[in-house]
């Protein structure tokens, strides 16, 4: 097995160097025999991958110790569940499951339907490729998954309970997935401009590509938050820690290329910013992956492992130059035929707002996560910013992202006119402005709060109207049903409305941001048995200090009774579990959920008279956040469906090579 | 001039306005980084500061008032610098003789530090290392150092 799992790994870094030599060798010398072979390499290489991930989940799986990735991150009475996700727990392991994901994006490219006889092919598979080396040698030289122990030790050191949520086995998954996904429109874009191909094939091309990565990044990072909400006891569900930071910026810039895109699209303008955002969105996941396995940066969570990061700052950096090179010889040609802008108050200014508010707010995270390095190259002290630094920055910039997001559906392409300004946005303006005097005076008074909802008002009202003139459109046509006219009118335009579910998400988690942020309660206190603590409307009896036992694990539980307005809502149990091979103990919080406000019981600490100290949180809107994300999936997967209109493969009218 | 170049300054003092934003907020909300030396040292510079400092934990000092909700503590280094702490909160998980303690907060009194948020640092946290293997001696010399892969 061991020979096997290894053979794997360095067989399959043997093959990727070939097929990269053997396809660029074939491109130069134009002989397709040379692509079919590296494209044959390319399946060869899925094999490899593959059966790595199956030797690994193998061994974890039967717990063979002797193995020092199993042993490092398992131990025998783990549920299988977590035996198996134990995969991604470490740094090899997560690097295998990347790895994986690449070969398979790969031949999915190479061997798709519409990619049949395109000249760009031997080109993508080229450039992936050459990701394919770096990560085979990573694994082959760098993070090892499969090392043999001298000694077979009789039990695995366990998994860090922490991570034995159901959210850490999607949470890692998904942004690997979008890690990757980004890799793909880069490829193409890359393949497009050696041919000099300077049309938008490869936009039209990767656009399903781009917003399934864009999509598992979004869920990435949201398990992420949801993780540490339920998980880690602080209440909160992100950080700006340099980890989170490393997989929010990507997807910044990722979410303005999707934008911007339609720009190109429609006016054959920003070509060079689109192909500059991709480079940059791909070099951000490697960037990323570099700032949380390098160990620069002090950060509670990121993984302890040097020389790593390294490799791939260096492989970034490789990567970015050869692309901005790529990018300056074919400067002229996309300079050329470009569209111009006819009024400022149109979508396209509106969207390029838009792509400069993304970016701008992608570099201000960039900027504080590295300002502790910066200032310590210049002054000699490392000035960290934290959590306050960011709200400050991101808060202003979110807000307008929201409002440019609630104009622009009311905007015409070229050129608005006053009179249908006026038209389309008296009535969301005025309903937006009642609502914003309605909330003074019904007690939300802080100036965030309230300009922070305006917004949004206006948000939902103008996506409200765009979806109504929709269905009032097309029933002047069909004589439809409402219901049947919706119903066809987004299948018909799925982008279109998709997009809109995406921005109505991305409302409500703005409305959970503003909420949570601007009017969450906490207390922390010392009780007897038998006291309580009040926080609100909130009443928490403290009945009960017992401890149980569940499998080799010691918990320590506190029976609360809660009460709202006097309501009875029922008995809780926070708790702190001890774990039997795990030094340190986690706390399981209590949380009432509703669709107003969570309540967050933590039991902190007991003395041994039954005192006990629970820290108390009332967090507004969280659920919010939650059906925001879960919107963002619909939309997203909305707009990605293969559906039977307007779904016409684009056609290629780049240049012709004989070799495909 | 062109309704290009016109927007291209749109386009500048929009940027403009973030880098503005993010020259305004950088003052108001950094911190700096020390060592415990250097702060001894340099304490009266630092009153109003936001801090964040490591120290490695001696467990006989703990002293936790559950009514009144205050922990304190002392931490040292290696060089046999002494601090005493103030934390009105609790203590955090894995808080024992020789851990490295991350402090955030001010050096408001004399050799006292009043800290917002105490963590705790393992080295071995995220790595599946054993941590009945945890021993005080080798983490001293990972005090004020990066992780690193052991």
């Amino acid at each position: 097995m061991f020979l096997f799992a290894n053979a794997t790994i360095y067989i399959g870094l043997a093959i990727a160097i070939y097929s990269l030599l053997i396809i660029t060798f074939g491109i130069s010398t134009k002989n397709q025999k040379l692509i079919n072979s590296g494209k044959g390499g390319m399946i060869a290489l899925f094999v490899c991958a593959s059966l790595a991930m199956i030797s690994l989940f193998y061994l974890l799986a039967t717990s063979q110790f002797q193995y020092e990735y199993v042993n490092d991150y398992t131990s025998s009475e783990l549920p299988i569940i977590y035996k198996l996700t134990a995969l991604w727990a470490g740094n090899a392991g997560s690097l295998l499951l990347w790895t994986f994901f690449l070969t398979l994006y790969m031949i999915m490219i190479a061997f798709s339907r519409k990619m049949k006889g395109n000249p760009m092919v031997p080109y993508i598979s080229a450039i992936l490729m050459a990701n394919g080396v770096f990560f085979f040698f990573i694994l082959g030289f760098v993070a090892k998954p499969f090392i043999l122990l001298d000694t077979v030790p009789l039990e695995g050191k366990g998994l860090n309970p922490m991570l034995q949520n159901p959210g850490m086995i999607i949470h890692p998954v998904t942004l690997y997935l979008g890690y990757v996904g980004l890799a793909i429109p880069f490829a193409f874009a890359m393949a497009a401009l050696i041919l000099k191909n300077v049309d938008d094939f490869w936009i039209k091309m990767t656009r399903r590509w781009t917003i399934i990565a864009w999509l598992f990044l979004s869920l990435g990072n949201i398990f992420g938050g949801q993780w540490a909400y339920v998980e880690l006891g602080w209440g909160g569900y992100w950080a700006w820690d340099p980890v989170e930071n490393a997989s929010f910026m990507p997807w910044l810039t990722a979410t303005a290329f999707l934008h911007s895109v339609m720009i190109q699209e429609r006016k054959n303008m920003l070509k060079i910013w689109n192909i500059s955002l991709i480079i940059v969105s791909y070099a951000l996941t490697l960037f990323g992956t570099f700032l949380v396995r390098s160990g620069v940066l002090t950060s509670v969570h990121a993984f302890a492992n040097s020389n790593l990061g390294l490799y791939f700052l260096i492989f970034m950096g490789i990567a970015v130059i050869l692309a901005l090179y790529v990018l300056m010889s074919r400067y002229n040609l996309l300079k050329r035929s470009a569209g111009q802008f006819n009024s400022f108050v149109s979508k396209e200014s509106s969207f390029l707002v838009n792509n400069l508010l993304l970016v701008g707010a992608a570099f201000a995270v960039f900027w504080g996560t590295i300002f502790p390095l910066v200032s310590e190259a210049v002054r000699g002290t490392k000035v960290t910013v934290g959590l306050p630094f960011f709200n400050k920055v991101e808060a202003p910039i979110l807000l307008s992202m929201m409002f440019v997001m609630a104009v622009c559906p009311m905007l015409a392409w070229q050129r608005s006119t006053v009179k249908n300004l006026r038209k389309n946005f008296t009535i969301p303006a005025v309903l937006a402005v009642i609502g914003m005097v309605l909330m003074v005076v019904l007690g939300i008074q802080k100036a965030w709060a309230v300009i922070g909802y305006g917004v949004i008002i206006l948000l939902l009202i103008t996506h409200f109207l765009e979806f109504y003139r929709g269905v009032k459109a097309r029933r002047k046509m069909t004589k439809e049903t409402p219901i049947v006219a919706l119903y066809r009118l987004m299948i018909r335009n799925r982008r279109r409305y998709g997009g809109y579910i995406v921005h109505l998400g991305i409302a409500f988690i703005t409305m959970g941001i503003i909420g949570s942020q601007n009017y969450d309660l906490q207390t922390m206190k010392t009780v007897s048995l038998g006291q309580s603590i009040d926080l609100q409307d909130y009443r928490i009896n403290y009945e009960r200090l017992d401890q149980k036992k569940e499998g080799i694990n010691d918990i320590v539980y506190a029976d609360v009774t809660v009460f709202r307005n006097g309501k009875k809502l029922g008995t809780y149990q926070p708790e702190k579990v001890f774990y039997g091979n795990w030094e340190q103990p986690s706390s399981e919080v209590a949380i009432i959920s509703s669709l107003k406000e969570d309540l967050y019981i933590v039991l902190s600490a007991w003395e041994d008279d039954g005192k006990a100290t629970f820290v108390v949180k009332v967090n507004p809107m969280m659920n919010w956040l939650w059906i925001g994300s879960f919107m963002i999936v619909i939309g997203a997967l909305f707009a990605v469906w293969n559906g039977k209109y307007g779904n016409v493969t684009p056609r290629y009218t780049g240049v012709r090579k004989e070799v495909s | 001039m062109k309704k290009n170049t016109i927007v291209m300054l749109g386009g500048f003092i929009i940027a403009g306005a973030i880098v503005f934003l993010l020259m305004a907020a950088t003052p108001g909300s950094s911190g700096v980084e020390l060592t415990m030396k250097e702060l001894l040292a340099t304490q009266n510079q630092h009153q109003d500061d936001y801090v964040t400092v490591e120290g490695l934990l001696i467990e006989d000092s703990i002293k936790w008032d559950a009514d009144k909700i205050e922990l304190k503590f002392d931490v040292k280094d290696n060089d046999g610098n002494l601090m005493h702490v103030i934390h009105n909160g609790t203590k955090p998980d894995n808080f024992s003789e020789g851990v490295i303690t991350i402090l955030q907060g001010a050096p408001t009194k004399k050799d006292t530090f009043v800290a917002e948020t105490v963590k705790t640092r393992c080295p071995s946290k995220y790595e599946g290392k054993d941590m009945k293997d945890y021993d005080p001696e080798t983490h001293k010399a990972k005090l004020d150092q990066p992780p690193k892969e052991e």
